[in-house]
């Protein structure tokens, strides 16, 4: 097995940086997330995970379309080209790389293909960082995923003292290695030691016993204390849904983006003429909490939620979906 | 800058609006055309999203077309209806589709079909009407069913009046909410006029307000249609067009990808969200 | 404390089983140690549910907000930066008095349970009091139908605009690069605006289409717009309980603005506290023949 010292981390993210742009966590003004090695900030690779998720790498959080410019005679339409230099997310945590494959599901499959993200994500390589010591709200074994394994990546990584071990998992990962030789030294190969979870449950039968549980009351006692708010959604790395809306410069000119949205919000669902068909909070976690955990997989046989659990870190309330799914594995439905 | 197998499918083809009849006080026909003619050939039922790229963006169903162009009505009710409403032929719009499934033709091929609609909601139906009517031979008789409000609420009045009741085995039924002096026809409600008329079960197309279909899905089963023969179409908001960004579901459908048309069966299996 | 939390329980059961209210707002323990999140008890048998312990430390008062438009009593308990809140609520008419039972609990202060996750804490003698605690001027309730715990001492009003003169000390420039850094953070999430108790209109303006004025664009221009123009619509009516600051999941130092609002407001219109007394209406919201008109 080939690994880099820690201490070189630094000069091999400066050597994959020449001809691609590499993505790392980063610590800018307190606020971790994966951004452009070599600007400013921390580098916290390793310290648990980022606030915000990996998907802007390939899903940006405003994303502009194409530009118009409007005229007596006619409008011109414009596309603003979204290609660029090779994508190198480093260090991504193996629930965020299963964020990603969800994401792959979304917008690639299922008549259309989303040419934006599919130029992003045709460019990216993913370099994930297995986790030996989760944090107190991580539950992605619980979701099915491998901590220490990420079979979406192009290059695995382990911790291991002061060094990291690598391997790669496809091609691209190969030629990321082939370009990481000069700091590339070999290392034993053990395996490193078997994360513990705190939080820990069984996902069986989850998906269908919601399939009967829409109008149950469950959800009368689910959605009092949620503020409305778009954190949970925002710091999802599998939340994906989009607005798009135009923005006007000046003389009939400007362009249309689109940009994350959050079905928190009210006007998400409300149509033109005043009809919302989800006008109150119970609809809205409803929606949300069966999305993840049964549209989802009824449509495209995956779960939504990673256990990457930045959810109930973050809700200033702690909405707490490992509760609320240990609660409906409680519930006994009337045959 | 195309739709569908190339390019980016959110981006639209530029086009401009070339007429624009006035229907009733809120509802406008569209006819949009590109420099290329007809941007694409939706089958009955399916949908196009409209914008004034520098106003917004929606989705409408296609009621009819021509060689080179296709026909959108309109009400106004928002902020880019209302623009569409103040615009003048001419104007530059961006058009992209087809979206939607469409109707089920096949299952309406060689059968006695009803069409029921209920103001706006004649503008879906209209395509597949459309589409009967110029094959006529495929489709056996067929019975129109509509209501308004009132008579100035009545859209499409040519066809209803005058091109549909001349059709080989075609009958027209017609009533409104409240009548005025001149109105000579049926006054009462849809669901109330549909039992009056009693027509035997069979393929149902229905598409109106929400509280229009709940009460004619009600006379329906009293009658004895099957719930597999009733198709109807649904409406969520709607942004992409193409299944991606979330906010039309159903369910774990789309409405934009998997719908806009739903027989009955499918849509009792829905969870009771539109 | 826990001769407190029994006496809530009690309370709260007692109003539960009298059918005097449909449910209490309370807190409950949350997913680790330091979250205790609130909690809506609907039935006497789940009082047992409620603690007060050092995390208990989110408002409850704007969710009395949902109760727009139905009809019933409701019991929330308060701490004192609470109450002001519900004063707000009061004052700004979105709350009707005869429908909040309104149970006031002395608060010392609080822990962030934020501060708690960043510091690894083991257990809460490890972690300051939270950042809004320390510069808290009320922590008696200054409204309430009854009262549970002895009164805590009242703290002297000093302190309050500390972070302010060093904001002030700073030049233009050097200001809009500060909130600039601050603002491009934003995620546009609308916590701060959805806890703060004076956003109460029943439409924000942010939501609105028409006209429309913030787009969703994640720009640095929209979120200055957002955070700037709330907090003109705030100025006068905060009452510095601090939520907005403490919800924000990516740090901006909300309040440093709200009280630089709320000392100018000071200096222009004599010292005022929101959310105190319900009688005295906030300063912008009155004329005063003696206000300020320097521009005349």
């Amino acid at each position: 097995m080939k690994g880099i010292l820690r201490t070189k981390i630094p000069q091999a993210l400066d050597a994959l940086s020449s001809g691609a742009q590499v993505l790392a966590p980063m610590k800018i003004n307190g606020v971790s997330r994966f951004a452009c090695w070599g600007q400013q900030g921390e580098l916290v690779l390793g310290a648990s995970n980022t606030l915000i998720p990996p998907k802007d790498a390939v899903f940006g959080q405003t994303e502009k379309m194409y530009k118009y410019q409007m005229g007596q005679e006619a409008v011109t339409i414009e596309e603003i080209p979204q290609d660029g230099p090779q994508l190198v997310v480093f260090g991504i945590r193996p629930c965020d790389v299963r964020s990603i494959q969800a994401l792959d599901q979304v917008f690639l499959t299922k008549g259309f293909v989303d040419q934006i993200y599919k130029t992003k994500r045709d460019r990216s390589v993913l370099v994930a960082l297995g986790c030996s010591q989760p944090q107190q709200t991580c539950f992605c074994s619980s979701m099915g995923i491998n901590p220490l394994d990420a079979d979406g990546a192009d290059v695995m990584m382990w911790e291991s003292g002061d060094t990291y071990s690598l391997e790669a998992r496809t091609d691209k990962g190969k030629d990321l290695l082939a370009k990481l030789e000069p700091f590339l030294t070999d290392v034993n190969n053990s395996s490193p030691p078997s994360p513990k979870f705190s939080l820990e449950f069984s996902m069986e039968g989850v998906t269908e016993k919601l399939q009967k549980m829409f109008e149950h009351s469950i959800w009368d006692k689910w959605y009092r204390k949620c503020l409305g708010c778009g954190i949970c959604t925002y710091v999802c790395p599998t939340c994906h849904c989009f607005d798009i809306q135009e923005k006007n410069i000046k003389d009939g000119q400007g362009y249309k983006f689109r940009c994350w949205d959050s079905c928190m919000f009210p006007e998400y669902s409300l149509m033109a003429g005043g009809h919302n068909p989800r006008d109150s909070k119970k609809p809205r976690i409803r929606n949300r909490f069966l999305h993840k955990l049964r549209y989802f997989p009824e449509r495209y046989g995956m779960l939504l939620c990673t256990g990457c659990g930045r959810c109930l870190r973050e809700c200033p309330v702690n909405m707490d979906i490992t509760r609320f799914i240990r609660e409906v594995r409680e519930v006994t439905l009337d045959v | 800058m195309c739709n569908g197998d190339c390019g980016n499918p959110l981006v639209p083809i530029p086009g401009k609006l070339i007429k624009i009849i006035e229907e009733t006080p809120d509802v406008k026909t569209f006819h949009i055309t590109t420099d290329q003619g007809k941007p694409f050939t939706p089958m009955p039922g399916q949908l196009g999203m409209l914008s004034i790229p520098d106003v917004g963006e929606g989705m409408f169903s296609i009621t009819s077309q021509g060689q080179e162009h296709l026909e959108i009505s309109i009400k106004r009710v928002g902020v880019l209806t209302d623009a569409l409403h103040e615009a003048e032929p001419g104007q530059p719009v961006g058009i992209r589709g087809p979206y939607g499934n469409g109707f089920p033709i096949d299952k309406f091929k060689g059968r006695d079909i009803l069409f029921i609609g209920g103001g706006i909601g004649l503008a879906p139906v209209r395509s597949l009407i459309g589409y009967c009517m110029e094959n006529r031979e495929d489709f056996g008789k067929i019975e129109i069913l509509y209501g308004a409000r009132s008579p100035e609420d009545l859209v499409f009045q040519e066809d209803l009046f005058q091109n549909w009741p001349k059709a080989k085995d075609t009958t027209v039924y017609v009533t409104v909410d409240k009548g005025n002096d001149e109105w000579k026809g049926n006054v009462g409600f849809v669901p109330a006029y549909l039992e009056q008329i009693n027509p035997s079960p069979k393929i149902t197309l229905l598409c109106g307000p929400p509280i229009m279909i709940k009460f004619v899905l009600q006379s329906l089963a009293k009658m004895g249609f099957q719930e597999d023969d009733i198709v109807t179409t649904l409406e969520m908001r709607m942004k992409c067009g193409i299944g991606k960004c979330g906010r039309c579901n159903i369910g774990s459908k789309f409405v934009c990808l998997d719908g806009p048309v739903f027989t009955l069966t499918e849509m009792k299996d829905l969870p009771p969200e539109y | 404390m826990s001769d407190t939390v029994n006496k809530m329980r009690e309370l709260a059961r007692d109003l539960l089983a009298k059918g005097e209210v449909k449910y209490v707002i309370g807190w409950e323990k949350g997913t680790l140690w330091f979250q205790s999140p609130p909690v809506f008890i609907t039935s006497p048998d789940e009082v047992d549910r409620l603690v007060f312990d050092d995390f208990a430390i989110n408002t409850l008062v704007t969710y009395l907000l949902e109760e727009r438009g139905h009809e019933g009593k409701v019991a929330v308990f308060v701490k004192g930066c609470d109450s002001r809140g519900l004063v707000r609520l009061l004052q700004d008419k979105s709350v009707d008095r005869d429908r909040v039972y309104v149970i006031g609990l002395p608060c010392s202060g609080k822990k962030d349970p934020n501060q708690a996750m960043e510091m690894n804490a083991g257990d809460a003698s490890q972690i300051p009091l939270a950042a809004k605690c320390q510069e808290c001027t009320h922590p008696n309730p200054v409204i309430s139908d009854v009262t549970i715990g002895d009164p805590v001492p009242e703290k002297p009003n000093q302190g309050r605009f500390g972070n302010v003169n060093e904001l002030e000390a700073k030049t233009p420039d050097e200001k809009y690069e500060f909130w600039a850094q601050e603002y491009s953070k934003c995620l546009r999430c609308f916590a701060c605006r959805n806890v703060c108790p004076a956003c109460n209109c029943k439409e924000c303006l942010f939501d609105s289409t028409r006209p429309r004025v913030l787009g969703k664009a994640n720009t640095l221009s929209e979120n200055q717009v957002y955070h700037l123009t709330r907090a003109f619509h705030v100025a006068g009516r905060c009452v510095e309980c601090g939520e907005c600051e403490r919800v924000c999941p990516v740090g901006i130092p909300i309040m440093k603005i709200n009280k630089k609002v709320i000392k100018d407001i000071n200096d222009l219109f004599g010292p005022y506290e929101a959310g105190v007394d319900l009688e005295t209406a906030p300063p912008l919201g009155q004329y005063k023949s003696e206000d300020p008109e320097e521009f005349m």
